[in-house]
């Protein structure tokens, strides 16, 4: 027998715990929410306290007619009412000393739309926990209705392609951006096709949540929803920061810094070229989008360059 | 057990009541967002943390339904908690509410009645509680400003008993009683401690705790949700024994009595009933009094309790009674008698055949005067007579 040796990726560096999630989750093939979900424990650690909302996490994580798949204890919640579920958790196991990491885990629907009042709340109020938005862009559970983090010109269920209408006509809800004006102790962004970054900036929330108030932005398609090959989630959440339709950045303290400045970003087909979500979109739809995608990033970057 | 100490005198709103309720009874986490008639509360109890008064993380949320949420969860975790709200307040908190008895938390919560349709019933009436009949939390009504307090108190012994845990809303009449200053006895705290310590002799309930594998709020699990919402259920039906127990451990203890589930008033002798609540009663009460030297035989129920309804001990006083007279402050909409009316009438296979008339008053801050509770006198005593009598009866519109 060969005896196998142990090759340490940087990545691994940063895992301070092993699996705490069940093998074959009821998730949809290729979703990166379930290298997500597995991923954020290892970093945060066993002291970690989902909570949760019905959504494309929920089987998983609460348990649907079967209890949940992994390990680690959870306060499932309807969509109103997550970070204030979480500041009741916090402030009680902090005042009491107990060490907990408590983490919303909710998609961008419950971030964006219906959750977002006590989400705007709680980092107000600088409370001591972590939100975990995973941003697939739209309601994906229930079916690919569009959120108000659906992008310009997306077909969905809601936005669908018809003689009048040619997908979602208004531009996505800048969520971190938005979160960042709260003033939160710690907001950042991240994607799967980048690990270590993703690795460093958890290990960062969880240093920052002792400070105050954590947000974090994770972009992950829907292999079904946006029609993609499920080989090809992690390719188009790499194709997303390369046309910087999703750059990475974070601030600490309220300082806003890029983590990765892409060199030559390459143009937004070379990203909607991977899905069906766009396949509508002509010539013109498509130059709308790029001239969105380019207006953010230049309002993000002047942040970061006038912080620099 | 020995008796407590005599309090300190004050004469104070029935809102500043509830804040030293809450603060007597030591919550760790307490979130309140303010809502006219209830804001004082949120203000005290802020101004009690601040001077050290009270030792809770005190969580100013952004709207009604985060209050619930905060101290549900934080009850969820093993806090006692407390929360404070009326009317649209209630109703922005409709889901939290349901998690709040679903997970089986002990939270309690003081509502100051208000009405709810729109903004422009910025005035007294119980539509908001009986709204929210079916959220499976407690509901207790008190009349006055001493029974906030000690009703308190009373609610958290209640809602953290290990047979019990459940959230328990303690109703008073908003703007009656919240602005009401009254002569009131506040306990020392150290007795207040004394009458809450038997809590914990009792097992630990089951709590979220880091590190501990154990999940809250699961979906539906067929069998298993029936099995949660059966326990759920008859949880409620011990409460009704565990207040009138609570209540003369209370009495024992500190002095005063209110009834348990509910309040007879010279009802052993009479022939017929008068059904009241909250701060209405105290004017049924004069209004009998004056009744009786005139020969008429009647006496007044105080209902205390809207859920779990007190069935028992209602057919129990109501039993062989000659006519009842109902005084709703609330509609139940879709039928025409107001809702406790509506509740009592599903018992008259049990209280018997005797005419029972509805009557609707004191709805947006109209007084219900003793003009109106003498006209609801005389005329169940006439249909206790055997006189033809209306079914329901909207006092202000016949005024």
């Amino acid at each position: 027998m060969i005896e196998k040796t142990k090759k340490k990726s940087r990545v691994f560096d940063y895992f301070c715990e092993g699996d705490q999630f069940a093998g074959g989750v009821a998730w949809c093939a290729g979703c990166p929410l379930e290298l997500t979900a597995r991923f954020v424990p290892k970093v945060l650690g066993k002291n970690m306290i989902f909570v949760g909302t019905p959504g494309c996490a929920a089987p998983v994580l609460h348990g649907q007619n079967i209890g949940a798949w992994h390990r680690l204890p959870y306060l499932a919640s309807v969509m109103t009412g997550v970070p204030s579920k979480a500041t009741g958790l916090s402030r009680y196991y902090n005042r009491t000393g107990q060490d907990a990491t408590v983490v919303c885990f909710t998609g961008d629907g419950c971030a964006t739309d219906v959750g977002f009042q006590p989400l705007s709340g709680a980092a107000e109020r600088g409370e001591k926990f972590i939100y975990l938005a995973y941003d697939n862009e739209g309601y994906m559970n229930t079916g690919n209705q569009r959120s108000s983090a659906t992008p310009l010109g997306a077909a969905t269920t809601t936005t669908p392609v018809g003689k009048f209408s040619r997908g979602k006509s208004t531009v996505s809800k800048n969520m971190p951006l938005i979160m960042l004006m709260h003033r939160p102790a710690y907001m950042a962004t991240a994607t799967l096709s980048h690990l270590e970054d993703f690795a460093k900036k958890l290990q960062k929330a969880k240093e920052k949540k002792n400070e105050g108030f954590v947000y974090l932005h994770v972009f992950s398609p829907c292999p079904v929803g946006w029609r993609i090959n499920s080989n090809m989630s992690i390719e188009v959440c790499r194709n997303a920061v390369r046309t910087n339709y999703f750059p990475l950045w974070e601030a600490e303290d309220g300082k806003p810094r890029f983590t990765l400045e892409v060199a030559n970003p390459k143009p937004i087909t070379e990203f909607t070229k991977l899905m069906r979500k766009f396949s509508h979109l002509k010539e013109d739809g498509l130059a709308e989008l790029q001239k969105a995608v380019d207006e953010r990033f230049a309002l993000i970057k002047s942040l970061c360059d006038a912080n620099k | 057990m020995a008796k407590a100490q005599k309090g300190q005198v004050r004469v104070i709103t029935g809102n500043a009541v509830g804040a030293y309720g809450a603060m007597l009874c030591r919550p760790e986490v307490v979130a309140a967002y303010p809502i006219t008639p209830q804001s004082e509360i949120a203000e005290l109890l802020s101004q009690f943390k601040a001077n050290g008064v009270m030792d809770a993380e005190y969580v100013e949320v952004e709207g009604e339904n985060s209050a619930m949420n905060v101290v549900l969860a934080a009850g969820v975790a093993g806090a006692r908690v407390f929360t404070a709200t009326s009317s649209y307040g209630l109703v922005f908190m409709y889901d939290a509410l349901q998690e709040a008895s679903g997970f089986r938390v002990p939270v309690v919560m003081v509502n100051a009645n208000r009405e709810t349709p729109g903004i422009h019933a910025v005035s007294s009436g119980q539509q908001d509680m009986i709204s929210a009949r079916d959220t499976g939390w407690v509901q207790i009504i008190v009349e006055n400003d001493q029974e906030i307090l000690d009703q308190i108190i009373m609610a958290y012994r209640l809602a953290e008993d290990y047979d019990i845990q459940l959230p328990v809303m303690v109703n008073y009449d908003g703007f009656y009683l919240s602005y009401l200053a009254e002569a009131v006895e506040i306990p020392n705290i150290e007795d207040v401690d004394a009458f809450l310590a038997p809590l914990k002799e009792q097992p630990k309930r089951q709590t979220l705790v880091p590190g501990v594998s154990k999940g809250c709020g699961t979906h539906g699990m067929e069998m298993g949700y029936v099995e949660a919402r059966y326990k759920h259920c008859m949880a409620l039906e011990r409460v009704k024994n565990k207040v009138d127990e609570i209540d003369k451990a209370f009495s024992d203890y500190f002095g005063r009595s209110y009834g348990g589930q509910l309040e007879e008033y010279r009802t052993e002798d009479a022939d017929i009933i008068i059904i009241a609540s909250g701060s209405a009663a105290g004017t049924v009460k004069t209004v009998i009094d004056a009744k009786r030297e005139e020969g008429v035989k009647v006496g007044l129920v105080k209902l205390r309790m809207f859920r779990p309804f007190p069935a028992e001990r209602i057919v129990k006083a109501l039993k062989g009674k000659k006519a009842i007279g109902v005084i709703d402050r609330s509609l139940c909409f879709g039928w025409k008698y107001g809702p406790m009316c509506m509740e009592l009438r599903a018992l008259s296979p049990e209280i018997g055949p005797s005419p029972i008339l509805s009557y609707i008053d004191g709805l947006a801050n109209l007084d219900i005067t003793i003009t109106h509770i003498g006209r609801v006198i005389d005329e169940v005593s006439a249909a206790a007579q055997g006189k033809s009598y209306q079914e329901v009866t909207w006092i202000p519109m016949e005024e």
